[in-house]
């Protein structure tokens, strides 16, 4: 299989201690944070090098128990899923049949690249540019600080994954399964649900999970939309830098409920992650 | 049978008595009792009707936790008020840098979320000038709420919790920087021999002028003075944007370019702007050399303290490895909490140092004074409640500020590092300047030449005889952020100390044309107590 | 291609699009007014005409932020395409448990960008935190990562390098994966050198790969605020102030809106002149 044929062994050797290398760069971050929770406030700082729990230190499930016990912290985690799950459903309602639309059938004023490239340049847009007219108009319709506002917001930046992915995703599909069923006289809808849709599940799930992931990661429209009911987690992570400094053992704690379901949803549909962030540019 | 009537309306009569002079003991969240007497808790409570009930009141606060500084109270007495008047506190936290834009945002929307605020009190001028805050008089007196003393607090102080003759919150946090030293360090016959070689004279304890000041912390920085093993530095400061460094810059630089005068006119008394047309005065040639002074100044401390917020900057201050650092009041009190704290017993305490060279705005050169120019300063938030207009519940709300107002829970407060309450009021002091007693402090944990120490200071910066001036105009905040991060660039070398203060002074003329050089001149005059010839 | 009737073709289309011009067009059409007027809460907006844009010519403080975000966006995009590829060149041959490892470079990606912010606060700590206490193990001395203007701005940089050269990573892999195996036997009976085969067989097949990645990380490095809103605020002074963070404070902070919103627009146009560069090679992928 290997591109580049085995020179020697000594060669290799080196290669695998590379990529070791790489993967523990990556991942120190993460391990920085799982430690820092783990510590004693006291401690935060005073354990030299790379803090090996139980080696170097006494690890303690203290913050964890008292970031899960904070009222403010299980009532914006229970924000962030309720944004992230309808923005998602949102998007998807919205974005799957538009695909199909896309995949399927001809457009003439507007040729099908185009209309699927004018749906792509949304991600284009830096969201600061947009963030003020939304905060108006959520001012307007009365719906600052609620979750339907950062629900349609999401929803709205979300779509492009889910419109041009599952376009592919029903372009790669064979249309004669269709075509057969609409000479056995279904229509055109019965066909895409009862035909096309279970087919291409496996691609949608993951534009969901990325879509999902996408809204639970969002900072700034959250940050400026709302201040005290809808307040999402990465808001309140933000809070843990107070007055008087970090409070690093809690943020830590924090980052960590954060980045979890995110990066959980990653591993879970790792096959199609570069097809879906590259808007099926690549394929994976 | 008369007799015995006697004797059972009179046993009645005492009874009665002893329920309505009764003494409530309340017990806080951490377990701690306080005995209040009925006059000190109002009506409202004693009579037990509980008026509130059903009553939901949201208060915004600094980011901070149970245990944190401002928000901490809150929590700690929030059972036992909610017990007592039937209504419901929410408890906000906003992340220090957010909090000022989420609660312009609730007014300024009509959105009316919350029903009050713990101000920082540079905010005052836009919520008064909106009238998004209610005066709180007419409550003042009534025998139902609370009782606390306006009485108590000096003239310095009382400025920032009004706004001309009208209150408009209940005392709650005093806010000043004071000058912290290492008495043992100082004292110590060693080192101040070795000084006096060095720099040709002995130096005063506290040192008097900010020159002093530098040459003590030039020679106590980079050496191991406290035996630790390691390098120590002469002073710390925290300095990071974004985190209230720029409340260092005001204190400090006061005596640089303030003169002092009968009254507030164009050269005298003025620190922010001229009171005549609103030109900024912060890149004038006092200022330029105060910050200069302050660049220099930083240099005999930790090179990391640029990026340091307070809690960082206090901590090394508080492990031993400085000598000097000036800051608010919670520095005093977390230097006895032996958990975070290696100088107890250790600490000196002082206003802050005055200097000998005054720019002199009318003759527009420098001119040498005989005794320092000191001046007493008010710098910080002096965090504290204030009502919403927007409330539906202003009673309830004010009932919450002034349980906390009150001079038990005041000087429990201002007694524990952690709450970051500071003290201000006359009953915070000792004899002979104030009520409180040594024994009280003591057995709340102070060491006691500390607390003398400390509250001496206090005491002589919050009715010393010039305070300077406080900005707290529309737009207070946007100045202070202005300002806040233009020194950052002068302390992490990015501008000379010329070009960063002529950028604030930039900065500042775009946001005065932006809110509007009349409406904000006459607001700045009112504020200054500037009255036109 | 295609079916036949079409009935269900404009039902399935028209409701994304209504949505797309309600929420990203309206927004934007609003904001290009606004930026138009001296609008403050609470008090009446005025009408002042180009004042706003005239403004954004004399701001010094806008160009910081420029500078900054183009020297931003410039070197994290190339250190990262660049990496990306060297990577992906290891990981593309037989390595142990290399699905393992490609699973666990996949999370930095994922990974909320407040959050790593707020860890990097904890990394880069100048007083104990572990970069400087393996620094100073090793030699001696330290980094003054936030406190000092350039080694914050390469703090925030080294945080999103972590961050996004894994997806470069992943997406060239994918490319290389995807060229026929078949094209290197020849070049092996060349015996030519493996650079030579690099530069002449392997980049220029997986480039239109690369140029992809490039631009993906092009639009998203304009956006960065997250990072450095938790990591460093903009500081230390202004050292880290991108255009984004300059126009949310701006906008949210001081509610100077018509302001902030003629700063969006510039920002905008920034940002289509880049994507206006690879136009073409986008319509393409999408035929």
């Amino acid at each position: 299989m290997g591109v580049v044929r085995k020179k020697s062994k000594s060669l290799a050797v080196v290669r695998y201690v590379l990529a070791l290398l790489v993967v523990a760069w990556a991942v120190f971050l993460i391990y920085w944070g799982v430690v820092t929770s783990l510590k004693p406030p006291a401690e935060t700082f005073t354990i030299s090098g790379i803090s090996v729990p139980v080696l170097q230190f006494r690890p303690t499930l203290e913050n964890w128990k008292t970031e899960l016990s904070t009222r403010e912290s299980r009532f914006t985690l229970t924000n962030s899923v309720i944004v992230a799950v309808f923005a998602t459903v949102m998007a998807m309602l919205l974005g799957v049949p538009a695909g199909y639309a896309l995949a399927r059938f001809q457009f003439r004023r507007m040729k099908n690249r185009d209309l699927t490239v004018w749906f792509l340049s949304q991600r284009v847009l830096p969201p600061v540019v947009v963030v003020i007219p939304f905060f108006l108009l959520m001012r307007t319709l009365k719906l600052l600080d609620t979750q339907l506002a950062l629900i349609l917001i999401n929803a709205t930046f979300t779509l492009p994954f889910a419109v041009v992915i599952s376009r592919q995703a029903f372009q790669e599909l064979p249309v004669e399964l269709e075509e057969a069923a609409a000479v056995d006289g279904c229509s055109d809808f019965t066909a895409f649900l009862r035909i096309a849709f279970p087919l291409a599940a496996p691609t949608l799930v993951a534009v969901a999970a990325i879509c999902v992931a996408f809204t639970w990661n969002e900072f700034l429209f959250a940050l400026s939309l709302t201040s005290l009911k809808a307040k999402t987690f990465p808001v309140y992570l933000a809070g843990a830098e107070d007055t008087r400094g970090v409070q690093f053992w809690f943020m830590a704690t924090r980052a960590m409920l954060a980045l979890g379901p995110p990066t959980v949803l990653a591993l879970l549909i790792q096959r199609y992650i570069v097809r879906g962030l590259t808007f099926g540019a690549v394929k994976g | 049978m008369r007799k015995l009537l006697f004797v059972g309306l009179s046993v009645l009569v005492v009874l009665c008595l002893s329920v309505v002079y009764a003494d409530m003991t309340l017990t806080n969240a951490g377990g701690e009792s306080i005995t209040f007497t009925d006059e000190e808790l109002g009506t409202i409570i004693t009579s037990g009707e509980k008026p509130f009930e059903g009553v939901t009141i949201t208060i915004t606060v600094n980011e901070g936790g149970p245990k944190g500084g401002i928000s901490g109270p809150l929590y700690e007495w929030r059972d036992v008020w909610e017990k007592l008047t039937g209504a419901k506190l929410n408890i906000v936290e906003i992340p220090y840098a957010e909090h000022y834009p989420k609660v312009m945002t609730d007014l300024l929307t009509g959105t009316g979320q919350y029903d009050g605020f713990m101000i920082g009190s540079d905010w005052m001028g836009e919520l008064v000038a909106g009238e998004y805050i209610v005066p709180i008089d007419k409550y003042m007196k009534d025998p139902r709420f609370p009782k606390w003393d306006p009485e108590s607090l000096p003239p310095s102080i009382r400025t920032l919790y009004t706004w001309g003759d009208t209150w408009y919150g209940p005392l709650n946090d005093s806010d000043g920087q004071v000058l912290y030293y290492r008495k043992d360090i100082l004292n110590n016959p060693d080192y101040r021999a070795k000084f006096k070689e060095k720099y040709g004279y002995e130096y005063n304890v506290p040192p008097k002028t900010w020159n002093e000041l530098y040459d003590i912390s030039e020679f106590f920085n980079g050496w191991d003075w406290n035996n630790d093993g390691e390098p120590d530095s002469g002073i710390v400061m925290h300095l990071k944007v974004g985190a209230q460094g720029m409340y260092h810059y005001a204190s400090l630089s006061a005596p640089f370019c303030i003169m002092p005068g009968e009254k507030v006119d164009k050269y005298h008394n003025v620190y922010w702007f001229d009171p005549e047309d609103m030109k900024p005065l912060i890149n004038s040639e006092g200022h330029v050399k105060a910050l200069e002074f302050q660049l220099k100044l930083a240099k005999t401390g930790p090179d990391a303290q640029v990026a340091w917020s307070l809690g960082e900057a206090w901590d090394y201050f508080l492990r031993g490895k400085a000598v000097f650092t000036f800051s608010w009041g919670d520095v005093g009190s977390l230097v006895q909490d032996e958990a975070r704290s290696k100088i107890k017993g250790k600490m000196g305490a002082s206003i802050l140092p005055g200097s000998l060279e005054v720019y002199d705005r009318s003759q527009g050169k420098f001119v040498t004074f005989e005794t320092p120019n000191v001046w007493g300063n008010t710098t910080g938030g002096s965090w504290h409640g204030v009502i919403s207009a927007l409330s539906k519940n202003p009673e309830a709300v004010y009932h919450l500020l002034a349980f906390h107002a009150t001079n038990k829970i005041s000087l429990w407060n201002v007694q524990r590092g952690w709450t970051g309450v500071d003290p201000g009021a006359k009953f915070h002091f000792l004899p002979p300047y104030g009520t409180a007693s040594l024994d009280d402090y003591v057995a709340n944990g102070f060491n006691p030449d500390d607390a003398q120490e400390y509250l001496k200071a206090y005491y002589d910066n919050f009715f010393a005889p010039n305070i300077a001036p406080y900005l707290r105009i529309p737009g207070g905040n946007e100045y202070w952020v202005a300002l806040d991060r233009h020194l950052s660039e002068a302390y992490t070398g990015q501008a000379s100390a010329k070009e960063a203060l002529d950028r604030v002074a930039r900065d500042w003329e775009d946001i005065t044309n932006r809110y509007g050089r009349e409406e904000q001149l006459k607001v700045y005059q009112e504020s200054i107590g500037y009255k036109a010839e | 291609m295609g079916l036949k009737s079409g009935r269900i073709k404009y039902p399935f289309i028209l409701p994304s699009m209504i949505w797309v011009l309600a929420f990203t067009i309206f927004p934007l059409i609003y904001s290009f007014g606004l930026s138009f007027f001296r609008v403050r809460l609470g008090k009446p907006a005025t009408f002042i005409g180009l004042n706003n844009f005239i403004r954004i010519l004399s701001d010094y403080k806008l160009g910081n932020s420029l500078r900054v975000t183009l020297m931003y966006v410039a070197i994290t995009v190339s250190i990262q395409l660049v990496l990306g590829i060297l990577i992906a060149l290891l990981f593309h041959q037989e390595i142990k448990g290399k699905s393992i490892f490609r699973a666990l470079l996949i999370l930095p990606i994922f990974c909320t960008p407040i959050a790593v912010g707020y860890l990097g606060l904890t990394i880069f700590y100048e007083e104990g935190g572990p970069l400087n206490s393996i620094l100073m193990s090793l030699f001696g001395w330290k980094v003054p990562w936030l406190s000092n203007p350039f080694w914050a701005w390469v703090a925030v940089l080294l945080l999103d390098i972590w961050q996004w050269t894994p997806f470069c990573f992943l997406v060239i892999l994918a490319g290389l994966q995807s060229l026929p195996e078949e094209i290197y036997d020849a070049a092996y009976i060349d015996s030519s050198s493996e650079w030579e085969i690099f530069r002449k067989i392997t980049f220029p097949m997986v480039q239109p790969v690369v140029v992809i990645v490039l631009l993906l990380r092009l639009i998203e490095s304009f956006k960065i605020f997250d990072v450095i809103y938790s990591l460093t605020g903009g500081g230390p002074g202004t050292a880290t102030e991108v255009y984004s963070l300059y126009t949310y404070r701006t906008g949210l902070k001081f509610f100077d809106f018509g302001y902030a919103s003629a700063l969006g627009y510039v920002l905008l146009a920034m940002v289509m002149v880049v994507v206006n560069l690879f136009f073409r090679r986008v319509r393409q992928v999408y035929e």
